[in-house]
């Protein structure tokens, strides 16, 4: 199906579209909240006749969204998200239904990718009737959709559930990585790991050493933040870092995405974080969402992949008359490779850099890597 | 191959009906169909066991599985270099085994069993393509790249950069085969600035290279990989140059193999590394003068080793024994690998662990 510009949801999408285009939506939690919001409504509005309709829908929505800002990675991951667990309900839904036996499609390239077959459990499956899911309808084009609507959102209800408990889930188990008397470095302003300092705060006594995180000085935010909850503060300029790192127990970062080989995007000083923290031998973890992981390999190789900050931050107008004598750049994010990280605190448990990839594999289905 | 000579006529014994009722020779099978030059060992494995499939008249799963493992064991001690075709006839093995099947008819089994391999032989022919598609992402515009030996898939991949990128490669000579200069040849002859480079000179070359490159004979469970010997040794001094180091790499290449050093290859015998005998036992007389004219003085022990004057008869080394004496792979260690490109992904060196686990785990 051609993608339908006078589709109910078109005005959502574009809506949405244009204020990631302008920035005005931003960071990787809100834009993913978006995304799934706008979701819901084309799922609910859309109209099909058969699964591979649906799909296409979706993927037309999220490559418009992809396209309107593709340093969002959030995005683009909340579409896959989305597409991986709709097929998952068509899945149980159709089960029974298809005539497709699995021993048929069998084969070793199969057998390569997906491991040892299943037990045969089919023969012993319920002959539940479930003639009411009928794709292709052609007196009723729209009864396919109307049986398969309940499922699917309740299918997007639960990534919502996912994406709106993230804090409370990653910084679940923060007393356990987080021990008394210890010193913690951080930097930045991340909610996440804002969240979890907090929480490991109604357990421990810790004290938290803030870089204040130039030029956008986002680490004084935290600071405030952390010293009203009532976690002794400190707070200390980017450059000190290194010469700190003596003392700290741990290094805790934020992410902005998570790549498939296990490095991340994080706000710039992180990689100096964590390359102090690598010469000190000391622990660098990573709180993040799994909404964070996106399954690209060669970020890093493009420079697309560079998000510049306002300059204004770096040299202010009232330096005009250096304004127009340098070039004045404001990197947004540094890239750390996996081999700086020790561990990711996701919302589904602690994974070491390398086993990200294999989460990955859980998380999306293979074809939606390129939307 | 001596363990060839001495493990034949136990096979003959133990099989005597195989030998006379069919003539069926699973390795020149083996042979004819690796003359093709898109054919590589694993898949030219796969295809040679289905036609001991074809040529069986195992009556029963059993016999069906141990006339496919006689078969595997035959190609494995014909090959001198078995690893590669080892992860093909493994997998085929494998999935015979495990194939779920209802059949009431053995002989429509079988059928299916040959339909299977020769299916998954023609669709794996596609991989290369897929793997070049996938390493093409990571090769960004202008890079210098450096290769080893000669590899289809490494070709492949190069020639598609070549097309949307300018790329500039390195090739090693890769002694003692010299297949370098088969891949130089073929890059200058598709356009692609190249040189051939000494296996010696891989630390001299090491600054100027973006990434490394190489194929793969076969990736094993801990994400190591077994290849054409130096892959090693580029591979450390990558990792000491702080460049990415990737393997290409077909999924049926993966061999659920643990090799903890280079001696745990199957590929490895005694003759490897052997120490050339003295041609005669030094007169006991001798022993006690020799360590004494060397303290003399520098010189002197010159003229000594120069033929004629000394005592020892000169000592003529062929690159034969050279070439006896060593490795045709090596293994590198997972840690020095950044990635291994595949057919089913990009995947860390722990990533193929988890494929093999799902094959043959369990």
């Amino acid at each position: 199906m051609p993608p339908d510009r006078n589709a109910p949801y078109n005005r959502t999408v574009e809506v949405l579209a244009s204020k990631l285009r302008r920035r005005q939506i931003v960071g990787s939690r809100t834009t993913a909240l978006e995304t799934l919001l706008v979701l819901r409504q084309v799922v609910s509005k859309a109209r099909f006749s058969n699964f591979e309709q649906l799909v296409e829908i979706i993927k037309t929505v999220g490559h418009r969204l992809v396209e309107a800002q593709p340093k969002e990675h959030s995005v683009g991951n909340t579409v896959r998200k989305v597409l991986h667990h709709i097929r998952e309900e068509y899945q149980t839904a159709t089960r029974g239904t298809s005539i497709a036996t699995p021993k048929a499609q069998f084969s070793i390239a199969k057998f390569v990718l997906q491991g040892q077959p299943r037990k045969q459990i089919t023969s012993a499956l319920k002959s539940e009737n479930r003639g009411t899911l009928k794709e292709n309808d052609p007196d009723d084009p729209d009864s396919f959709a109307r049986s398969l609507k309940p499922v699917l959102m309740e299918a997007l209800q639960d990534v919502l559930d996912e994406l709106e408990t993230v804090y409370d889930n990653v910084s679940k188990n923060a007393k356990d990585h987080i021990h008394s008397d210890e010193i913690i470095l951080t930097l930045g302003m991340s909610k996440t790991v804002e969240a979890f300092l907090k929480t490991a705060a109604h357990n421990r006594n810790y004290t938290v050493i803030v870089a204040e995180t130039a030029p956008s000085y986002e680490g004084r935010q935290m600071a405030q933040s952390l010293s009203s909850a009532g976690v002794s503060t400190f707070l200390v300029p980017d450059s000190s870092i290194f010469a700190l790192m003596s003392r700290v127990n741990k290094v805790i970062l934020g992410a902005h995405a998570i790549l498939a080989n296990g490095g991340m995007f994080a706000i710039t000083g992180s990689q100096i974080a964590a390359t102090a923290a690598r010469a000190h031998s000391t622990p660098v973890v990573v709180c993040a969402g799994q909404f964070k992981l996106t399954p690209l390999w060669n970020l890093y190789h493009e420079y697309a992949a560079l998000d510049f900050g306002n300059p204004d931050e770096v040299l202010g107008f009232e330096e005009g008359q250096l304004v127009d004598k340098v070039d004045v750049v404001n990197p947004y994010w540094d890239y750390v490779r996996p081999e700086l990280i020790d561990a990711y605190i996701t919302n589904d448990g602690d994974h070491p850099p390398s086993s990200i990839y294999r989460l990955l594999k859980e998380a999306y289905d293979d074809e939606d890597t390129e939307l | 191959m001596t363990s060839m000579a001495s493990y034949q006529p136990v096979l003959s014994i133990s099989k005597p009906e195989n030998k006379e009722e069919n003539q069926f020779d699973i390795y020149e099978a083996f042979q004819r169909i690796l003359k093709d030059e898109q054919m590589s060992p694993p898949l030219a494995a796969i295809l040679a066991l289905t036609e001991v499939i074809e040529n069986s008249n195992a009556g029963t799963m059993f016999e069906l599985v141990n006339a496919l493992k006689d078969g595997a064991e035959i190609l494995k001690h014909r090959t001198p270099n078995p690893i590669s075709l080892n992860a093909g006839c493994e997998l085929f093995i494998a999935f015979v085994t495990l194939l779920p099947h209802d059949s009431a008819n053995f002989l429509d089994l079988k059928r299916e069993l040959i339909r299977q391999g020769e299916q998954y032989a023609a669709e794996a022919l596609t991989y290369r393509q897929k793997i070049a598609d996938l390493a093409v992402g990571f090769i960004k515009d202008g890079s210098v790249i450096l290769t080893h030996s000669y590899s289809r898939v490494v070709m492949q991949t190069l020639l598609l950069a070549h097309k949307r990128k300018r790329i500039s490669v390195f090739v090693t000579e890769a002694r003692p085969r010299g297949l370098g200069i088969k891949t130089a040849e073929a890059l200058t002859a598709a356009g692609i600035p190249c040189s051939v480079i000494l296996d010696v000179a891989v630390a001299y070359v090491m600054d100027k290279v973006d990434f490394v490159l190489v194929g793969s004979e076969a990736v094993v469970e801990s994400g190591g990989l077994i290849n054409a010997v130096g892959s090693n040794q580029i591979a450390i001094i990558a990792k000491a140059a702080n460049k990415p180091f990737y393997a290409l790499a077909e999924s049926y290449k993966f061999h659920r193999l643990f090799p903890l050093s280079q001696y745990d290859l199957p590929s490895h015998n005694s003759k490897i590394l052997a120490f050339t005998q003295a041609l005669q036992p030094d007169p006991p007389g001798l022993m006690g003068q020799n360590p004494a004219d060397h303290s003399g003085s520098a010189d002197k022990s010159q003229i000594k080793m120069s033929p004629g004057l000394d005592p020892h008869p000169p000592v003529k080394i062929t690159q034969e024994q050279i070439c006896q004496n060593n490795p045709n792979v090596d293994y590198t260690r997972p840690d020095l690998i950044s990635l291994v490109f595949s057919d089913v992904g990009s995947l860390t060196p722990e990533g193929v662990s988890q494929y093999l686990v799902g094959m043959f785990a369990g």
